[in-house]
């Protein structure tokens, strides 16, 4: 007998992220979902972003490291909220493990939550947080091939950061064919290109995500 | 290593519909999926047949339906498929392109149940 389905593997996981979704509507709090490669500079760009926008905004973290707990002392060194999600050895963060962390928090009382995903082009692009915005760090030594090999993390990014610039004259990346190629697979891919060392180029990153938590808070 | 939160994925909706259907076994899972969406039926040939022992998808064959890719030619106005990730119109080898499919999520088609 045949039964029909035509399902969504990750349905499930899609409705949890729904429900995270609307606690986080409730309270207004406007929440990225941070992804990229092992090492691209996620953890220094959510440093930067803390550093820029906290004297405007309450914010807090979600760091999702496979094992230790450096990248979250680095955010709480910041004075900010953080809190470590022990993925157990997964190569991702799921609603679930997120709905989880969420009772550390005082969420009325947050603008913006930054979650860290882990470091991994693949499966972070699948499963849904119940973020506003996912936003991928793509760094220029990983190469410019990265789009054409993971479209999917480029085609589900609201957001493109070409992280450290400041070793262009040293790397091998083809800067205007890694952009064409992921304005191919999402042409509404907004991109910055920044070095998280030097700083160069943030300030259009952080304008944006200013702007868009004023939108989102009067919406 | 995804694999492994889809396949348990898949056999938490197999439990489900078995529940709600009262079937006992079931023989193959016809899943579909873009060929851009980074799923490897080998590795997911080989994660389920480990993780559904016990289950009553234990043994059950997976069948694929896999989407091409689709691109579509800005210059041309024309859409075409290919098997891989292609950044050029075959017909005027222009860079005026747009990816318009291949990376569908894994979803379940339908089940072959006893
Ligand atoms: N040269 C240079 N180095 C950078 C830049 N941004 C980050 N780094 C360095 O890259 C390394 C990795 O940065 P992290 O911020 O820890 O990267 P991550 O993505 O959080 O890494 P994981 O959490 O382990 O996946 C560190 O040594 C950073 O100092 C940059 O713009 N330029
Ligand atoms: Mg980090
Ligand atoms: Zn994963
Ligand atoms: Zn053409």
């Amino acid at each position: 007998m045949k039964v029909s389905v035509i399902k969504n593997v990750l349905d499930a996981n899609d409705r949890l992220a729904a429900d995270n979704k609307a606690l986080f509507d409730d309270k207004k709090v406007y929440v990225i979902n941070l992804m990229s490669s092992p090492g691209a500079g996620k953890t220094t760009l959510v440093e930067r972003t803390i550093v820029a926008l906290q004297d405007q905004y309450k914010i807090g973290v979600i760091e999702g490291d496979i094992q230790d707990t450096c990248d979250a002392d680095r955010v709480a060194r910041l004075g900010i909220p953080v809190v470590q999600i022990n993925t157990g050895g997964a190569c991702h963060i799921d609603g679930n493990m997120v709905r989880e962390a969420l009772p550390t928090f005082d969420l009325a009382a947050l603008d913006l939550l930054i979650v860290e995903n882990v470091g991994n082009l693949v499966c972070p692009a699948e499963f849904k947080i119940g973020e506003n915005e996912k936003v991928m760090i793509l760094s220029t030594p990983e190469g410019s091939d990265k789009p054409a090999k993971y479209p999917l993390m480029f085609r589900e990014a609201a957001v493109m950061i070409i992280n450290k610039m400041d070793l262009m004259p040293y790397v091998d990346f083809n800067l205007e064919k890694a952009k064409k190629d992921a304005l191919t697979i999402n042409p509404k891919l907004k991109i910055f290109e920044v070095s998280c060392k030097t700083s160069g180029g943030l300030t259009g990153w952080i304008e944006w995500l200013s702007a868009q938590i004023t939108t989102y808070k009067k919406s | 290593m995804h694999e492994f939160s889809l396949i348990r994925s898949m056999l938490d909706i197999v439990e489900d519909y078995a529940a709600k259907h009262g079937f006992e076994h079931v023989n193959a899972i016809r899943l579909s999926f873009g060929r851009l969406s980074c799923i490897e039926p080998k590795s997911l040939e080989f994660g389920f047949k480990i993780q559904s022992e016990g289950t009553k998808a234990e043994g059950a064959t997976l069948e694929f339906d896999i989407h091409p890719v689709v691109v579509y030619c800005l210059d041309c106005e024309k859409e075409f498929h290919a098997d891989h990730w292609c950044d050029a119109c075959p017909t005027c080898k222009g860079e005026n392109v747009m990816l318009n499919g291949g990376m569908e999520e894994l979803k379940i088609v339908s089940l072959d149940v006893i």
